[in-house]
């Protein structure tokens, strides 16, 4: 009972090198941040999970990224056939840089319920908070590196069908030159847009996940915290538009981000999703509202968080 | 300098609860056993000095480090095993602490090799390509481990390491605790409140009941000072006491045995020539060796209590404080 057991090496262990200490590098806290947003943005997208991790973003992903291969093959088909797929391009053509936003909003909420959690829900249910806290991370870095990872997978998301539209609208111009300059002069709008609807989607998405451990819950919540503003707002837009009534779209992310995305691509109103016209300044302001909130919100909640 | 340093440290949760309640030591390198009963302020202790949980009031330093200040600093050199389940099911062990070995600072390439390194170290071959979820408690015990050694610590902090597991799952742990304690001259303090045990692989104590030091001294002062001498009769026991306590020893009959406070070889004798005299049926003389139970069994409210000795090197007991 109480004799020591042998501090000796096992006997015969050829093998055994035995420990090894490390003399390398520490690279700290920096490194340590890096390396945990690069494994966020990984983890969204499922990869180096395992096989069932990886069904949930790659049926989303191949969603918001249906609308643009359409386009492409359409153009493409149509400038075989001796179309004018240019008058196509200039015209009309349902899918586009100024509606793609709309066009994929269901796959990109999607993607938040399913995916947010798998970020900020799994690690507080197994407990690996502490396991993070006690290394070179404070948790306040913790929080940011995990919210910037999953708002970097939203924006590849959303920029890669951009980029397909860009690249398949550039190469079927007869003079590619030409279609470049064209297809660039839309890019400050995309990648405005792009970054401003990722920011608030990933943000609210990781709040909602922060607090809901239990994934199914954390899934439901967004759904709901998605869905039912924008059914209020869909109400508010047919009641008119006087009084505070227009303005309850702004709890909509939604709805705010179809208003940012307006009014960066000079939409005429009637193109929008809903009737009501709003300060043009009124939807940034929601929309960075919401990122500043959510944001503030969840860097307390891992401050605070038990580990 | 000493490795840990801990000055008034209180710990007040809400409730109101206390955990830590002024406690003051000092810990050097070596293998550390932190002894007390459950909710003695021992994980509260390792908490605090790992910064997951700040003080309420009082100060400690790690590395001659403040570890309100210097959080990030430390703990790049510390390794920390919790109590708890930490460990996500749907993960493989390689994954997982090649990705903590990334977030302590180390390079990629490295965290890689000192993944496969720490995990050999642990006795987890083939199976670190599974997910954790499929492990036997034991393993997932080593992988807790792995995960505290990965980024080669200067100092391993041990929350209960043999929990829940079985009497061979707890040697191998313990062995492993030796080992990375002696051999590769990394500090370690397990917490632990099986005395039995701490004692198998520690060299030096540090026991807290109710968020004060009991006591801190190198393991052989807790265990050599007194020694007990049974002697287990069939019958008179009462008269071979009340017969050894005439001859000048503390004897007491307790059932069929006599306990006699053994301070030199002198008792072996009188207990022999005593029984003899008596014509007494002996079954059996024993020495029991002083437990460390014995710190928490006898420890109420009167004087008699061991108590804080605030330095390492001077284990003498003082008075106790005496408000308990």
């Amino acid at each position: 009972m109480t004799t020591p057991i042998s501090a000796g090496r096992p006997i015969g262990s050829i093998y055994d090198l035995g420990y090894r200490g490390y003399e390398g590098p520490r690279l700290g806290r920096a490194h340590a941040i890096r390396s945990l947003f690069l494994h966020s943005l990984r983890t969204a997208f499922g990869i180096g999970r395992g096989g069932r991790a990886k069904i949930a973003p790659i049926t989303v992903g191949a969603m918001a990224l249906l609308p643009a291969v359409a386009l492409v093959g359409i153009l493409t088909l149509a400038s075989r056939f001796g179309e004018r797929a240019e008058e196509l391009l200039i015209g009309q053509a349902p899918i586009a840089y100024n509606t793609y936003f709309a066009t994929i909003t269901i796959p990109l909420v999607l993607f938040c319920a399913a995916q947010a959690p798998e970020l900020f829900g799994r690690d507080q249910r197994h407990g690996v908070l502490s396991l993070y806290f006690a290394r070179a991370l404070q948790r306040t870095d913790y929080a940011i590196a995990r919210i910037a990872g999953f708002v970097a997978a939203l924006i590849v998301l959303q920029l890669l069908p951009n980029a397909l539209m860009f690249g398949g609208r550039v190469l079927i111009s007869p003079d590619i030159l030409d279609g470049l300059r064209r297809e660039v002069a839309p890019m400050p709008a995309v990648l405005a847009q792009v970054l401003l609807s990722s920011a608030l989607l990933g943000c609210l998405a990781m709040v909602v996940s922060a607090f809901t451990p239990r994934r199914a819950y954390a899934t439901a919540g967004l759904i709901a915290l998605f869905l039912i503003p924008s059914i209020i707002a869909g109400v508010v837009t047919g009641l008119g538009s006087s009084g505070i009534g227009p303005w309850l779209i702004l709890s909509s992310a939604t709805s705010a981000l179809d208003g940012t995305n307006a009014v960066l691509f000079n939409l005429a109103p009637d193109s929008f999703s809903f009737f009501v016209s709003l300060p043009d300044w009124a939807y940034f302001a929601a929309v960075l509202a919401g990122i500043a909130g959510s944001l503030a919100i969840s860097i307390r909640r891992f401050a605070k968080i038990t580990a | 300098m000493a490795l840990i340093s801990v000055r008034s440290l209180t710990k007040q949760y809400p409730g109101p609860v206390t955990a830590l309640d002024g406690l003051t030591v000092e810990i050097e390198t070596g293998i550390v056993g932190l002894v007390g009963s459950n909710g003695a302020g021992k994980s509260t202790l390792l908490k605090i000095l790992l910064g997951l949980i700040d003080a309420t009031s009082g100060e400690a330093t790690v590395f001659d480090m403040d570890v309100r200040t210097h959080g990030t600093d430390i703990r790049q050199f510390v390794g920390y095993m919790p109590e708890h389940d930490c460990l996500p099911p749907d993960a493989s062990a390689t994954d997982f602490v090649s990705h903590l070995a990334l977030m302590s600072g180390l390079p990629r390439v490295a965290a890689r090799e000192r993944t496969a390194e720490v995990l050999r170290h642990v006795g987890l071959y083939e199976e670190r390509y599974r997910a954790i979820g499929g492990y036997s408690t034991g393993m997932k015990q080593r992988v807790k481990l792995a995960q505290a050694l990965v980024h080669d610590p200067r100092l391993l902090l041990l929350d209960e390491p043999t929990n829940g597991l079985d009497p061979a799952g707890r040697d191998e742990m313990l062995e492993l605790v030796l080992r990375t304690g002696s051999e590769f001259g990394i500090a370690v303090i397990v917490a632990s409140h099986l005395l039995g045990e701490i004692e198998r692989v520690c060299n030096y104590l540090v026991a807290i009941e109710g968020g004060r030091l009991l006591r801190a001294a190198p393991l052989g002062a807790f265990t050599q000072q007194t020694g007990t001498l049974a002697v287990e009769v069939e019958e008179g026991s009462e008269a071979l006491a009340a017969r050894l306590s005439g001859q000048g020893l503390e004897a007491i009959a307790d059932g069929r045995n006599v306990l006699i406070a053994l301070t030199d070889e002198r008792p072996y004798d009188i207990v022999r020539d005593t029984v003899v005299e008596l014509g007494l049926p002996l079954v059996r003389i024993e020495q029991r060796r002083h437990k460390l139970e014995d710190l928490f069994r006898d420890r109420p409210d009167g004087p008699e209590v061991v108590a804080a000795a605030s330095s390492p090197a001077a284990p003498a007991p003082a008075t106790p404080e005496g408000d308990r």
